[in-house]
């Protein structure tokens, strides 16, 4: 399969939720997906297009607005492919890949610690860094690094 | 020192006493802390078997009087300490290398122990950070007293490279007491092992 193939399969099922489908260098292509359709996304690469492990989860703060992106690999097309969705900074929520890849969950707690990403749908979406209580998600831009000395020591919380 | 004078002139004479009732007896304490009941250390390992065997029939003597020897216990304290074996990172190596066979600990008494009940020592040996800092608390609060704490490398210290970071602890004194500071990054050895034998000299000074 080709990235046009692709691009061509993806817009055919779903038309407006997919905004558009990049050459990337050492990937089949990078999908950039509206986060309304994630969880049907997700089956269709599962089920129909053959990707059957998920890499990573992984998520970056652009100041305006928060990226998601997914990397699955194809055992049969020895492939790899990236989905990417934008979510606004005041509500960056999406649909868990739980459901359909249950590797997703260590990741996804991740993004949701660091980065403050909601997952809907995750069994069990904890900090997983973090100790639980910490106010912050600190790789946000916003996250000021404190000074040792001014560290309010607020450890006994459990 | 092998002039010593023999043990038993130190011991304080062992009073006559009722026999009975001992364990319902409050234990009285004698002799100051700070004070060296007898510099054993310094005997040889000869002279060290009958000297010890004198000193503790002497103690139980004492004991049995409803007395406590404090000194002594200062000193096989000192001379025993347990730490717990808590690797946390990069100089959990330099700890374990301590008790190898080329820098041998065991030589001053030091054995980790698995467990922090049977501590007195606890030797935070890498980067704590916020996650496992409670988990910290709760090793230190389960020792039995009296117990001592020794912060071995630059990240225990201070927080080291990552003093600065989010998630770790800038000084594991800002979590609990410590006694003595090791600097290095890692220390070697021998650093720990002088840290060892400085707390050592301060809990002789110090007394338990
Ligand atoms: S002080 Fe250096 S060697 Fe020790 S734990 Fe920190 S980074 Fe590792």
């Amino acid at each position: 399969m080709k990235t046009n193939e692709l691009a061509a399969r993806l817009t055919s099922k779903f038309g407006e939720g997919i905004l558009g489908v990049d050459e990337f260098p050492g990937l089949l292509g990078r999908v950039r997906f509206d986060a309304a359709i994630a969880s049907k996304l997700f089956h269709t690469f599962r089920d129909d297009l053959g990707f059957a492990h998920l890499t990573m989860v992984g998520a970056i703060d652009w100041i305006d607005h928060r990226e998601v992106f997914y990397t699955l690999w194809s055992d049969a097309d020895r492939v790899y492919v990236m989905l990417s969705a934008n979510l606004p900074s005041d509500a960056p929520t999406i649909a868990s890949a739980v459901p359909v890849w249950p590797s997703a969950n260590a990741h996804e707690r991740e993004a949701w610690d660091l980065v403050g990403i909601r997952f809907e749908g995750h069994p069990d979406l904890r900090r997983i860094f973090m100790p639980e209580g910490y106010a912050y998600h600190p790789l946000l831009r916003s996250f000021k690094i404190h000074e040792p000395e001014d560290l309010e020591v607020k450890v006994r919380s459990e | 020192m092998s002039g010593q004078t023999p043990l038993p002139a130190k011991v304080p004479p062992a009073s006559a006493g009722p026999s009975a009732a001992i364990a319902d007896m409050p234990l009285e304490v004698i002799g100051q802390p700070g004070v060296p009941f007898v510099e054993i250390e310094t005997l040889r390992a000869r002279e060290f078997i009958p000297a010890a065997k004198e000193a503790l029939t002497s103690l139980l003597k004492e004991q049995a009087n409803g007395k406590l020897i404090r000194p002594v216990f200062n000193w096989a304290g000192r001379n025993s300490l347990f730490p717990l074996h808590w690797g946390l990172a990069c100089c959990a190596i330099e700890f374990a290398a301590a008790f190898g066979a080329r820098w041998d600990a065991e030589r001053f008494g030091v054995v980790p122990r698995s467990s922090p009940r049977q501590c007195d020592l606890l030797i935070v040996n890498g980067t704590v950070t916020w996650k496992v800092a409670h988990k910290l608390i709760a090793l230190y609060e389960q020792m039995p007293e009296p117990k001592w704490a020794i912060a071995m490398g630059n990240c225990a210290t201070g927080g080291g490279p990552f003093r600065t970071a989010y998630s770790v602890v800038p000084g594991v004194d800002k979590l609990i007491p410590v006694d003595v500071y090791i600097a290095g990054c890692p220390p070697r050895p021998e650093n720990l092992l002088d840290g060892i034998l400085r707390l050592e000299q301060l809990i002789k000074e110090r007394g338990a």
